[in-house]
């Protein structure tokens, strides 16, 4: 039977790969894939088998030798973390999940429970030896050796993997005995709350007093932390931790072999624990397979949003008259597909904080240093947003194109389905952005030399430009996913793989190129305005007209943008090849 | 209500839909049947102004769907096979939505009536993940029916409906053509077809084999008899000979 299901994956993964393969026929597949090789030769293959450290000392997983232990001890205590979480946090019974095929042909074959498992396992091996590899591409950057990175990376996924899965079942079992969710959950919360009482007062008692100086040096941080992790109750409580993590962190292979068997009798253990339980998993893993199935079945559709789990109803963030403008109505509908987490309440809070942070810093010796570092911060974080964010924000276009074909039915024109599509991420980001200035101003008035009236032109200018100009950069994602649907994933998730990089590469590299074309004119704009005002107002005060001079272009350039949108979407056929 | 003249649709060399003409006056129901790949979902989409047609004109409500595209659409209303819905509105944030997009004032009203009619009222903040497919169809009927249309595209009314939600189906649709609409109903269901149909219109590969009404249709293809059901007619029609054969219901 084994060997039957040994078959199915095998196949299932060959017949997976020639398609992948057999895709490369089409352009977009071909220069994706290379543009994708390219990206992870130079990333990731080329550090493989020389380290990126250049010859230096050989170190394990690349951390100098000195930090091994307190290293091996972080490890330790965030696979301890996961699994205390895994205890903690799932409600649902124990559930294999198959796809829908694999229960139609397996559940009612002539296959026991415990091959059932064996099958699932199997499948979850080619899972964990793709993450094991993609762990240790990038693990390897680091230094190491690439066999003990690839090796220990398996330990740890495998075990994790078993781990989850006893788990399930244990959870299952306590169920069936009558053992709630919360009854279990109050236990093990107490358990690992009774265990880091002790550890607390075991340091409190053996290790010396943290002073504020301890606190304000990394170092000593750094030290205090090993000493709590690497001796007493903790050094117990972590012990099967370390010993999974061990084999990861060998320096050379006569350790990883000596860490190697403990490691390896967890895994077995855990094995003998999966395999050795017996719980009834077939019911909840019918109602995961149909779960999956429609997922799955959203995804192919392109419609990713609906792939989504724990979807809850979202508040709109206005009241939708029946009567106004129509782009409105779909930039109402995409504000609620933002979700709450940006809601008004957000913001208030978040302001509220900020203002709280301010009042507290006032006056300290500290702030000065404290401002300086958020004020650069929130220069990063503001120019992020802006490249990053219309990546990330894709209630647009982007999301809408599988509903393309109701979009249409709509009597509006092009133009006020392309605007009302774009105006919920603007909005977002723009909201995101003047919140980041108005700290930033704020963080100024902590400043020794508060230069004001200078910063508040630049602000202003900020304030003034990056709205329009995050317009203009969600455009090109905008109209590429319609010029070209199937190479732009359009959806919350994406499509994965070498030559999906790859597509993403070129089009990160021409949005990047069509911008700077874009900004030429208002950078010009810029400038003429800025030296005609700079003879009279000196070298700030121009600034925010400078700015808006700026803005204004680039505000018709993104009216512009919006109606070739528009008509891009009008001759949009729903009938196109949609993402892959 | 909706003429079509000379309707072609390609895709590259393949021809979807081939110099189609019909027009449908206010109350009529027609029946739009074919087998697969005969063109009915591209014939709709053609005349619901989703995707252009290569050539030949569409007019709804006297607005060519091209040129007049708002006038056009805003008379009409299209239910695709499977509802779609945006999965992050609830069923009243849908109503609410569609109300603005097509400008009903008074969609407070109409909307609290439909979601009544559909029993989807005890369903008003559930969003469509939380619907069984019979209450999805049903929220885009209601979604639909707000602006109050003149013209109903239906492509596959009946799929994933139980018995109630089909008798329900068949008596909206007629009760919106005795009230004047103009009906298309796109199904694979000859008897939903011969049911409720007053007219029918057999596609195959694209080209019109018939239109006519029931009665036209029947004594054109039923030979000396008179007497055929629609799916004989259908079979003849569609040139298939014989009748697929019926699978055994036992492999030994």
């Amino acid at each position: 039977m084994i060997a039957a299901l040994f078959y199915l994956q095998h196949h299932s993964a060959r017949n997976r790969l020639v398609a992948r393969f057999k895709r490369l026929k089409q352009p977009k597949y071909l220069f994706g894939a290379i543009a994708g090789g390219v990206y992870f030769y130079f990333y990731f293959f080329r550090y493989l088998f020389r380290g990126y450290t250049g010859g230096g000392q050989p170190v394990a997983a690349g951390i100098p030798p000195d930090y091994l232990p307190l290293f091996e001890s972080l490890a330790a205590l965030a696979l301890f973390v996961i699994v205390v979480l895994s205890w903690l946090i799932p409600h649902e019974r124990a559930a294999l999940t198959f796809t829908e095929a694999e229960v139609s042909f397996l559940f009612p074959a002539p296959v026991t429970r415990r091959t059932l498992v064996h099958f699932k396992l199997i499948r979850s091996q080619l899972r964990i030896l793709f993450s094991a590899l993609l762990l240790t591409f990038f693990s390897r950057r680091f230094g190491g050796n690439v066999w003990i990175h690839a090796l220990g990376w398996w330990l740890i996924l495998s075990t994790m993997n078993l781990h989850f899965l006893g788990a399930s079942f244990t959870r299952t079992l306590l169920l069936d005995h009558g053992i709630s969710n919360r009854l279990r959950r109050l236990v093990v919360f107490a358990l690992v709350a009774g265990l880091a009482t002790l550890v607390w007062l075991w340091a409190k008692a053996t290790l010396p007093t943290v002073t504020s100086a301890d606190t304000a040096d990394f170092n000593s941080i750094l030290h205090y932390t090993q000493q709590v992790l690497n001796t007493g109750p903790a050094l117990c409580l972590l012990y099967p931790f370390h010993l999974l993590v061990r084999p990861f962190f060998a320096p050379d292979a006569a350790t990883l072999l000596a860490a190697l068997a403990p490691a390896l009798l967890l895994f077995i253990l855990h094995y003998i624990w999966v395999v050795g339980s017996d719980v009834a998993f077939e019911e909840a893993s019918l109602e995961a397979s149909q779960k999956l199935a429609v997922r799955i079945a959203a995804v192919r559709a392109g419609n990713w949003q609906a792939a989504r789990k724990n979807h809850k109803a979202r508040r709109a963030w206005f009241k939708l008259a029946p009567k106004g403008p129509a782009a409105t109505a779909l930039l109402w509908k995409n504000l609620i597909g933002v979700g709450q987490i940006f809601s008004a309440r957000l913001w208030i809070i978040l302001i509220v904080v900020i203002v709280m942070v301010f009042a507290g810093f006032g006056g300290s010796t500290r702030a000065e240093n404290i401002s300086t570092m958020a004020g650069i911060i929130i220069a990063i974080l503001l120019g992020y947003s802006l490249l990053i964010g219309p990546q990330l924000l894709r209630l647009d276009f982007r999301h809408d194109l599988p509903m393309a074909d109701i979009l249409k039915t709509f009597p509006l024109r092009g133009w006020q389905i392309a605007l009302g599509e774009i105006l919920a991420p603007v909005t977002v980001l723009a909201g995101f952005q003047w919140l980041l200035l108005l700290v930033g101003f704020g963080l100024v008035l902590f400043l020794p030399d508060k230069h004001e009236s200078e910063m508040l032109a630049i602000g202003i200018s900020a304030a003034v430009l990056l709205p329009v100009l995050d317009f203009l950069m969600l455009l090109i994602p905008n109209a590429a996913v319609l010029l070209f649907p199937s190479w732009i994933p359009s959806g919350k998730d994406s499509p994965r793989g070498i030559e999906a990089t790859g597509q993403r590469l070129i089009f990160a590299v021409g949005q990047l190129l069509v911008l700077v074309l874009a900004l030429v004119p208002a950078a010009l704009a810029f400038a003429a305005v800025y030296f005609l005002l700079k003879l009279a107002l000196g070298p700030f005060m121009p600034v925010p007209f400078a700015s808006l001079a700026a803005a204004i272009i680039v505000a018709a350039e993104a009216g512009f943008g919006v109606m070739l949108l528009g008509r891009l979407f009008d001759r949009f056929d729903v009938t196109e090849e949609p993402a892959s | 209500m909706v003429q079509v003249e000379g309707l072609t649709k390609l895709y590259g060399e393949f021809t979807a839909v081939n110099d189609l003409s019909f027009s449908i006056q206010p109350g009529e129901v027609v029946g739009l049947v074919g087998p697969n790949g005969a063109g009915k979902t591209t014939t709709l989409r053609c005349l619901a102004g989703i995707i252009p047609p290569t050539r030949g004109t569409v007019r709804v409500g006297g607005h060519d769907i091209a040129s007049d595209a708002i006038a056009a659409k805003k008379q009409l209303a299209f239910f695709t096979d499977e509802p779609r819905l945006f999965d992050y509105l609830t069923v009243w944030q849908h109503l609410n939505f569609v109300a603005r997009i097509y400008q009903v004032a008074d969609y407070e009203k109409t909307g609290a009536t439909l979601l009544e009619e559909l029993e989807l009222a005890n369903k008003k903040d559930a969003l469509p993940g939380e619907l069984s497919r019979g209450m999805k169809q049903k929220l885009a009927i209601a979604c639909g029916l707000l602006h109050s249309p003149r013209v109903i595209y239906f492509d596959e009314p009946l799929t994933g409906l139980d018995p109630y939600g089909i008798r329900r189906m068949k008596d909206s649709i007629l009760k919106r053509a005795r009230d004047g609409a103009a009906i298309i109903i796109s199904s694979h269901l000859l008897h939903l077809v011969e049911e409720i149909c007053t007219r029918l219109l057999i596609l195959k590969n694209g080209h019109k084999i018939a239109d006519g009404t029931m009665a036209e249709i029947t004594q054109k293809f039923s030979e000396q008899s008179g007497d055929a059901s629609l799916e004989e007619i259908f079979f003849r029609a569609t040139s298939e000979p014989v009748a697929p054969p019926v699978l055994p219901t036992e492999t030994k």
